[in-house]
């Protein structure tokens, strides 16, 4: 009886998702999309595909943005093809990752697949399209070591967390030039994926540029409270802290810090928890002057007008899912210029082929002023499949806002250093 | 820096003995664990949380409000599903409440979404030093509170009729029935009784922590060993496990590595149920 | 009857993959073959001997780092890992057992609790094993002899072989002296001691086999996946999973455990696919209700709903 119920179940699940026979040209062309869309990272996956949906809707229709096929309906190589995006939830899971993807390109019948925002989620999902030959792309996952496998079918467009620690780097550097003393840093993470993976560049790039680390301390983030860590940071007084937090550890943090009076010089934050959109209602004053590196920043606006325009499209799409406006961050906006990349790539091919798809990939070349990022541009890097042409930034919280302060040539307001003593 | 350490362990410490005392008093009245305790502790903070951003009612003025509405989701969680699973095998009743937690997180999620929120401008803010040793208000009101609340429990079981009522339905449940107990009210009391701990405990806690629908969790885990270490039905014992916890926690974090503190946490639960099985005031 | 049953279900298992040729729904049934093995090792343990445990992660996670170390650092087959990574979680078992044993119901418990959270913390700030990072294995070099496939059909045929191992394992043993001793201990743990049951070795037996057969399944999904992390096999959720698969499908029976994995994980997947891509985790609140309903309509799991469709069908006859 089991037996014919699971077969029952697994009919089911095959009828749910009806495949499409492919026409030649094909009226639709179909990319999987695998992302956190239930569980902690639910609201980080929902932005994401909103985002992604915006930049299909502006593939499909006839915009008038200068981003890669704004103008015009569909993808004009194959016969004004309209794109379509099937969303799956991998609940944060490698497993359902995998399952998830192998799902979309067995019976979704998607020519290529996105995601998967958690590191170790893309990597088992990448895995998938590999072995099921379909082109990967990701555009939001850090981990170095994503890329250093050698794969034929992955490809990333946004930097990683080896060239955003180095950025810290050169921005102390820079700092010191204008006369700040900075004679020690100390290191704050949280010890999963991402906090470690960090803090092993970081520690790479303290003892390259010559900082000695005075204080290493990893936390458990799942932790109820963090004064024993803070008290070991307040005991080593450092000029600079380095953090890398997620959403509640990184609230936390920052509450425990004036509990016990520690004020290093500058707090350098790993995005996430710091960028998130709860951070500074949270706290109010007292996040003010926190520096965090950033992929993107509404603040680019000011030196690129399209980033202005893409995200009051933003607003209006999340007004009109979600009943209220939101504005672009770093994690939407790199899935926006993801799914404008592939589509180029994919009209580039003229093609659903996958290996013609894969090809186009590899020579995609798009200027920086078409994208509504800080980058130079995107293009692969041949073996790795790395964008080589990706840059991050620094912003700081000025006044409750997220304000662009380093490159310094894209830079909307003047660094506010050291900061300021708890309640000013 | 060791008196600092102390002090956080001890302020965080109380609050997981408040929540701790809230478990051991079901599973000593009627030998059941609820594993939804979690989610009774993160719905107490969302009401906390609506209350003071709906109609602006400080969690700590709302601290009634709290307990009776906790005390009562304790009552109807008990004759609407633990009534039905009494006679069950404890795997099943295991699973009802498991079952429960996962639902009411879940529901948590779907009707407030998951994002995290944080109750600004409550009344006890700001934070004192003294002798260089710092404490922050708001923690040192929970820390109060939760004593004081543990202490009013202990007190209502062992000097009121109710209390003595409770314990004789513990000790043999036929036995109360003859001497006009009726056990059955007695369940549902614990029940409302220990929801209305958490409840405490939630708007406490809701003054300096942040929430969300996975909050419950965290500290579910941590009151399971505080309840287990202490003794199973063991309102001290479970005091007594919530601040060990604390303390070990805080000190493990400064002096040995913050990243493997709560290895020590278990690992003390651990030497102290394999010195004395029942943990520290079980009964033998 | 019971027999013809048995075989039914067998040739079904056998021909499913060949008949559903997609990746997807083959990845299915390999998970609920995955979930029936987990839950009848549990079931040793936690459903004859009575000793319920809360911390099978760690012995999942023991057979999953033992063979991807080995394989990574010394180039071990992955075949000798599976053994290495069983005889390492038995030996770990024994010496959890020896003092745990002690402990009774909710201590117990507690203790599997905090010893696989001790692990995972563990693991997660081990740099050689990876720490929080994880482990990769190389994609290439498919094979038998690798215990890696390309496709679905080897993983699903191997795991198919280790749950047919262990169910006539865990059936073998039940009928015999083991199983008498077990549900004696399972029973009135006293009583059995002053007939002279000697509980500590047949505690200590049920565990080890418990946990040998749960890392081969770490083993199985480490060169599925191709990659661990300490949130992926080490988790408390995992440990918690592995329990209600046999507990909602009838713990200290032969076919709970497979009954359970046959309902739960296609109702998961169900539930995910239908519900799962509008983001608001509906399908966890159905998942959670679910729980609920079983546990208060049967409390001995489905094999008591299986118990009374059969006796309908005989009463009609």
């Amino acid at each position: 009886m089991s037996r014919r119920l699971a077969l029952t179940l697994a009919v089911l699940a095959v009828s749910l998702v009806s495949s499409r026979a492919p026409a030649a040209p094909p009226a639709e062309v179909v990319i999987g999309a695998v992302y956190p869309l239930s569980g902690n990272l639910a609201k980080v996956g929902n932005d994401i595909k909103d985002a992604i949906e915006l930049a299909a809707e502006l593939v499909n229709d006839d915009v008038d943005i200068p981003v890669p096929l704004g103008k015009g309906r569909g993808l004009p190589n194959l016969g004004g093809a309209r794109v379509r995006v099937v969303f799956a939830d991998h609940q944060s899971s490698p497993e359902k990752g995998l399952s998830e993807a192998e799902r979309l390109i067995s019976q979704e019948k998607v020519v290529a697949v996105m995601g998967s925002y958690n590191s170790n989620v893309t990597a088992t999902a990448s895995q998938a399209a590999e072995r099921l030959k379909t082109p990967f792309l990701n555009a939001d996952s850090t981990s170095p070591l994503l890329t250093s496998r050698g794969f034929r079918w992955f490809f990333r467009t946004t930097p990683t967390d080896d060239e955003f620690s180095e950025n810290f780097f050169k921005f102390l550097g820079e700092m010191k030039k204008r006369g700040k003393t900075i004679k020690s840093v100390a290191l704050f993470y949280e010890n999963t994926l991402f906090g470690t993976d960090v803090s092993k560049f970081e520690k790479k790039y303290a003892q390259q540029y010559g900082y000695p680390i005075v204080a290493d301390v990893a936390y458990d983030a799942k932790s109820t409270n963090l004064n024993a860590e803070i008290q070991r940071l307040k005991a080593a007084s450092p000029d600079v802290l380095l953090q890398a937090s997620y959403t509640n550890d990184a609230i936390l943090s920052t509450k425990t810090m004036k509990e016990l009076d520690f004020r290093p010089q500058a707090i350098l934050a790993m995005d996430a928890g710091h960028v998130s959109s709860e951070y500074v209602p949270s706290l109010g004053k007292d996040a003010e002057s926190v520096l965090s590196r950033e992929v993107w920043a509404l603040g680019l606006g000011a030196k690129k007008p399209i980033v202005r325009q893409v995200n009051e499209l933003f607003r209006k799409k999340t007004q009109a899912a979600r009943g209220q406006p939101i504005d672009m961050d770093g994690t939407s906006a790199r899935a926006f210029v993801g799914m404008l990349v592939l589509a180029d790539a994919i009209n580039r091919a003229g093609s659903t082929d996958a290996e013609k798809i894969r090809a186009a990939l590899e020579s995609t070349d798009l200027p920086g002023d078409s994208l509504i990022m800080p980058w130079r541009g995107v293009k692969f890097d041949p073996k790795t499949h790395q964008n080589t042409l990706g840059s991050g930034i620094l912003v700081q919280i000025q006044d409750g806002k997220y304000v662009v302060v380093y490159p310094f040539d894209l830079a909307a307001a003047e660094v506010r250093w050291p900061l300021a003593t708890w309640g000013k | 820096m060791i008196a600092q350490a102390l002090v956080s362990g001890l302020l965080i410490g109380f609050v997981f003995a408040l929540i701790a005392a809230g478990l051991t008093l079901i599973f000593g009245v009627m030998e059941i664990v609820n594993f939804a305790h979690g989610e009774f502790l993160m719905l107490s903070m969302y009401l906390s949380y609506f209350l003071h951003a709906g109609l602006g009612w400080d969690p700590i003025a709302a601290l009634p409000v709290n307990a009776i509405a906790l005390f009562a989701l304790g009552v109807i969680v008990y004759y609407a599903l633990i009534r039905r699973v009494l006679r069950a095998p404890m795997l099943a009743q295991v699973f009802a409440t498991f079952g429960l937690g996962v639902f009411l997180q879940n529901a948590a999620q779907f009707l407030w979404r998951p994002d995290f929120r944080t109750l600004g401008n409550t009344w006890v803010t700001g934070r004192i030093a003294l002798a260089g040793v710092y404490v922050s208000g708001p923690q040192l009101a929970a820390a109060g509170g939760a004593v004081v609340t543990t202490a009013g429990l202990w007190w209502l079981l062992s000097r009121t009729e109710i209390g003595r009522a409770l314990l004789a339905t513990a000790e043999d449940r036929q036995a109360a029935s003859l001497m006009g107990i009726n056990p059955d009210r007695m369940f549902a009391l614990a029940w409302g009784l220990g929801a209305a701990c958490v409840g405490v405990a939630g708007a406490l806690l809701s003054t300096f922590y942040y929430v969300f629908p996975q909050v419950g969790g965290v500290f579910a885990l941590i009151a399971f060993v505080a309840v287990a270490l202490g003794g199973f039905g063991s309102v001290v014992g479970a005091f007594a496990g919530g601040v060990l916890i604390g303390v070990v926690e805080s000190l493990a974090g400064v002096f040995i590595a913050p990243a493997v503190k709560n290895v020590f946490v278990f690992a003390i639960y651990l030497v102290v149920v394999l010195l004395r099985p029942r943990g520290l005031f079980g009964k033998l | 009857m019971k027999i013809g049953i048995a075989a039914a279900v067998v040739v079904a298992v056998l021909l499913y993959p060949l008949v559903l040729r997609g990746p997807y729904p083959q990845h299915l049934m390999i998970l609920v073959l995955l979930n029936a093995l987990l839950g009848t090792a549990w079931n040793i343990l936690g459903g004859f001997a009575g000793q319920i445990s809360l911390g099978q992660a760690t012995f999942f996670g023991a057979g999953a780092y033992t063979s991807t170390l080995l394989f990574q650092h010394a180039g071990v087959s992955p075949w000798v890992g599976l053994v290495a990574g069983a005889a390492l979680a038995a030996a770990l078992a024994l010496a959890i057992g020896y003092p745990c044993f002690r402990l009774s119901g909710h201590y117990f418990a507690i203790a599997t609790i905090a010893i696989g959270e001790i692990a995972g913390i563990a693991v997660t700030n081990w740099e050689f094993a990876g720490g929080a990072v994880g482990l990769f294995l190389p994609v290439e070099g498919e094979g038998m002899g690798a215990f890696k496939f390309g496709d679905k059909l080897g993983y699903y045929y191997v795991v198919a072989a280790f749950l047919a191992l262990s169910v006539a394992l865990a059936a073998w043993l039940r009928r015999g002296r083991a199983g008498y001793y077990w549900r004696a201990i399972r029973e009135d743990q006293a009583a059995a001691r002053s007939v002279g049951v000697p509980a500590l070795r047949y505690k200590q037996l049920a565990i080890a086999i418990s946990a040998a057969l749960t890392a081969m399944a770490g083993t199985f999904y480490a060169q599925y996946l191709l990659f661990i992390d300490p949130p992926s096999v080490l988790p408390l959720s995992l440990s918690i999973q592995i329990c209600l698969v046999a507990v909602l499908g009838g713990a200290g029976t032969l076919v709970g455990p497979l009954l359970g994995a046959a309902v739960l994980v296609p109702l998961s997947a169900a539930t995910s696919v239908a519900l799962g891509g509008s983001g608001r985790s509906l399908d966890l609140v159905v998942y959670g209700a679910l729980i609920m309903v079983i546990a208060v309509f049967e409390p001995s799991g489905l094999v008591g709903i299986a118990r009374r469709v059969r006796r309908r069908i005989s009463a009609q006859r």
